[in-house]
């Protein structure tokens, strides 16, 4: 059986607080994905371990970590993709440390929900689902594929030179619901990212495309926001 | 994060538009000025010729407009590079205080110097 070699990225704040590396070697079959040689060494190797996951599919954004020397899930990598050797797995860069590859994503989450992530109504709220065209509906699909794993925002050099800046994954999750017909928030998201803290703190650097596990374009989405606050803010145009 | 925090981010919607908007008078000054001396090449190059075109209207006002977009252009630029770098607080409101003073001795450096041909 073949063996991969895993070169981990260790902290522990209570015991040494340094930073150091340490390696594993793993044995694999063509199916073994990072994740999976993460729970072989917690199992077998070393129990102190720690990382985040849940769903395993791709789905919870729970194990996005930089792999290999780019932004990746860790549970949808296979190994016997990887050409480097030893395969490194680091936590998102830039990130605030809790344990070795698990990073605090409080301020991340903060933000998330500082955008008011949900459909908002001025009016009454209708008794029957409100209804929407598949075209208008199709200019969703890109954001809703968005599994907050954090990845554009540990890459964004704008997040690096400001604690409070949104961060291009609340800002992808604010296009989401400003480009929904559906949505009535008007003024009460608006100002939340309409602000040198929100979209203007975006330079078009587009590391968070890059970064995107999911193939996600929140550079486009902030664009369009900018757009919007213009069309909003000055020319008074809501819809 | 406390909300109230992310809360103090004001304003930027009209530094953002208007920096668009002087980018494209820039690129009419721009194209007034490789047309005017390089394409059509009006003129010789001898003050009075030059004093001539100055002292037209629509050298007057294309050459105002150049004014105000290149000085708001230029320092709206630099404002926000240096906010990017911490710049926050009485440090933000001193930062913006020192570019309006320069951006307005700009601006009147500049009618200083059209003086001469605006009230001919």
């Amino acid at each position: 059986m073949p063996e991969a070699t895993f070169r981990i990225h260790r902290y522990d704040p209570e015991r040494d607080g340094d930073r150091r590396w340490q390696e594993f070697t793993v044995p694999y079959e063509n199916s073994l994905t990072v994740l999976e040689g993460l729970f072989y060494i917690q199992e077998n190797l070393d129990g102190s371990i720690s990382f985040r996951y849940c769903c395993r599919a791709a789905v919870c954004g729970s194990c996005a970590m930089y792999i290999n020397g780019r932004y990746r899930l860790a549970c949808q990598t296979n190994v016997k993709n990887l050409e480097d050797a030893p395969i490194t797995v680091e936590p998102l860069p830039r990130m605030p440390l809790v344990k070795d590859l698990v990073c605090d994503m409080t301020d991340f989450f903060a933000k998330y929900e500082y955008i008011k992530p949900y459909i908002m109504h001025e009016s009454q709220y209708p008794e029957k689902e409100t209804l929407q065209s598949p075209e208008d509906r199709h200019k969703l699909d890109n954001p809703v594929d968005c599994i907050l794993c954090g990845s554009c925002y540990s890459s964004c050099p704008s997040v690096w030179g400001e604690d409070n800046y949104l961060g291009p994954a609340a800002l992808l999750w604010a296009y989401r619901f400003e480009a929904d017909t559906r949505d009535e928030a008007r003024k009460a998201r608006l100002s939340s990212f309409d602000n040198e803290r929100g979209v203007y703190r975006c330079h078009t650097i587009t590391n968070c495309v890059e970064a995107c596990p999911k193939e996600l374009n929140p550079t486009e989405a902030i664009q369009w926001l900018k757009g919007a606050a213009v069309r909003r803010r000055i020319f008074g145009r809501w819809k | 994060m406390r909300q109230e925090v992310l809360r103090k981010g004001e304003g930027g919607v009209w530094p953002w538009f208007l920096q668009r908007i002087t980018a494209v008078l820039l690129l009419y000054g721009l194209t007034v000025h490789l047309v005017v001396l390089h394409v059509l090449n009006i003129g010789r190059l001898t003050f009075d010729n030059i004093g001539d075109r100055l002292g037209s209207g629509f050298f007057i006002f294309t050459d105002f407009l150049l004014l105000f977009a290149v000085v708001f252009h230029g320092l709206n630029g630099v404002r926000m590079v240096l906010l990017d770098y911490g710049f926050a607080g009485s440090k933000r409101t001193a930062l913006d205080a020192a570019l309006v003073v320069i951006g307005v001795a700009a601006i009147a450096y500049g009618i200083w110097a059209f003086w001469p041909w605006l009230t001919d």
